[in-house]
């Protein structure tokens, strides 16, 4: 097991699902335009886990929502299987930072909204959520309302919801940062679980180094202010994983190598928010 | 009662404190009635009162003047509710509008609506045009202004959840505006239905040719003090019934979940 780390190179270049090209986007702020993506470029192939890292204020959110398409005005272009996104796309299922659970719903109804949106028919609609549901381990679970549920069970809730979509690629914004570092683990688990089962191509964005070593084929490792990619890291760690991995040597070497990239950035971001104070 | 304060380990002292309150309440006005310390029928007997109470039920025009005034409140509710409810989804959905017609509607809306009753007896006459008005402009303020908070306190996320999965506009308005609404809407036609209730009522007591409000004033004119607390006691079972109604519609139940 060997760890790579590169300048921002290409080696998945053989057909990327998702790919993303010079992304800039730009904000007015009362202390005039502030740069909060810079020339973000990467590629996502087939079945790939993809880590975007960086600390606050590095735009990750800025960048997930511009992927998800709910952000229009921004430079540069992002494409699914090479047709440009403008706008929501069908084959991008997001899954958010925020208690995101309808709250009037059943845990069943909340996974079937996606297939109510697509007109798809009752019967085939119900069949799919409950195999959603047991998926993410929430079976017996689906008459229940999100507020008889845990934190991570709700969470849990909406990753079903969105891989009912049955989207080609996940995109996740730290949808684990609500939860406990326990809680959070062994969310960890299930995703790997499940992204290994349905070889989902996965983006995830996130500040917890440890949370994208154990999860990641790669690792983007983000700047501060303005966020640009300053490395890629693979990580070669056997495949399946669990969250047992999170001892052994080769992981604590990955969270030092990304560690490593990272403490300058979050430094310069923590020293920027003191100064603002 | 739900089955939340049936399981509950005080409901039957709750229950048998409400039973004393509620009797020990009856005795002390039998007591004040047989006294006769006050002047004649001021405080009528339990008896009389009952018995004008089951004349006024066994009497035709009763029921009309009953009809007469849940019609009115009806439709106030359902014209001043509906205007209400169209006026905060704008409110709500525009900045710039709320922020432009708002306080027009925050201030107007303690103001006694009595006071227009002059002019809608102009407008619309003595008969229910003029009580129908008179409830639906009372009603129209807390509705139009809960819905408009309600409108901008739907969770940001929830909307982005909608657009990410590409709803239509239809569908955004039906499957997640609307429900997550809901706690808003029904509480601003619970309180428009009982300002609705005062509003008409109050025209009725003051002006009118029938209704509940024109009859307690009849029976007050003529010192018929049991025929008058047998009235309030109707209005009184009116608006209780009145408001359980709207909960069950709403569905307390599933406000209670979340």
């Amino acid at each position: 097991m060997t760890l790579a780390s590169q300048p921002v190179s290409n080696i998945w270049a053989d057909m990327p699902i998702l790919s993303a090209k010079g992304i800039s986007k730009k904000f007015e702020t009362a202390e005039g335009p502030l740069i909060a993506v810079n020339n973000v470029s990467f590629d996502v192939a087939p079945g790939q886990f993809l880590s975007v890292i960086g600390p606050s204020g590095c735009g990750k959110s800025t960048l997930f929502n511009i992927i998800g398409g709910l952000t229009e005005a921004y430079d540069g272009t992002v494409t699914v299987a090479g047709e440009t996104v403008r706008g929501p796309h069908p084959s991008i299922g997001m899954i958010f930072q925020e208690e995101s659970t309808f709250p009037w719903r059943t845990v069943l109804d909340n996974v079937c909204f996606p297939l109510e949106i697509s007109n798809t028919p009752k019967a085939q609609r119900v069949e799919k959520a409950r195999h959603f549901i047991s998926l993410v381990g929430l079976s017996g679970f689906e008459k229940r309302y999100p507020a008889e549920l845990s934190g991570g069970m709700r969470q849990r809730v909406a990753m079903a919801r969105t891989l009912a979509s049955e989207p080609k690629i996940l995109l996740m914004d730290e949808p684990f940062a609500a939860l406990d570092e326990q809680t959070r683990l062994l969310l960890g688990d299930k995703v790997l679980q499940i992204q290994q089962q349905l070889q989902q191509t996965t983006l995830l964005i996130t500040h917890n180094i440890a949370e994208a070593v154990q999860l990641s084929d790669r690792i983007l490792v983000m700047s501060y202010r303005p966020g640009k990619v300053k490395r890629v890291v693979d990580i070669k760690l056997p495949r399946p994983r669990t969250s047992e991995i999170v001892t052994s040597a080769e992981f604590g070497m990955c969270v030092a190598q990304v560690w490593n990239d990272l403490r300058e950035e979050a430094t310069r971001g923590m020293q920027e928010a003191e100064r603002l104070r | 009662m739900n089955a939340h304060t049936a399981t509950h380990p005080h409901n039957r002292a709750v229950t048998l404190l409400r039973l004393i309150l509620l009797a020990s309440l009856l005795a002390a006005w039998e007591i004040l009635a047989q006294s006769g310390w006050l002047y004649r029928d001021v405080v009528p007997s339990l008896l009389s009162i009952g018995c004008a109470l089951a004349s006024l039920l066994s009497s035709p025009d009763y029921y009309f003047h009953l009809s007469v005034t849940v019609l009115e409140i009806a439709g106030a509710l359902a014209i001043g509710g509906t205007i209400g409810v169209l006026t905060g989804l704008v409110l709500g959905a525009n900045p710039f509008a709320g922020r432009a017609i708002e306080p027009y509607i925050y201030y107007l809306g303690p103001t006694p609506k009595i006071i227009f009753f002059p002019i809608m007896i102009m407008w619309f006459g003595v008969g229910p045009g003029s009580k129908i008005a008179m409830g639906a402009v009372s009603c129209f303020f807390p509705i139009a202004l809960s819905v408009a908070a309600g409108m901008r306190q739907i969770d940001p996320v929830l909307i982005r959840v909608g657009r990410s999965f590409r709803a239509q506009a239809w569908q955004m308005a039906w499957k997640i505006y609307l429900p997550a609404m809901r706690h808003p809407i029904l509480n601003g036609v619970r309180l428009g239905l009982g300002i609705a209730i005062i509003g008409t009522l109050l025209a009725e007591t003051k002006l009118s040719n029938r209704g509940i409000g024109h009859l307690i004033m009849r029976a007050y004119s003529v010192f018929d003090m049991p025929k008058m607390y047998a009235l309030l006691i109707i209005l009184f079972a009116l608006a209780i019934g009145a408001n359980a109604i709207v909960g069950r519609i709403g569905g307390l139940d599933t406000i209670r979940r979340s």
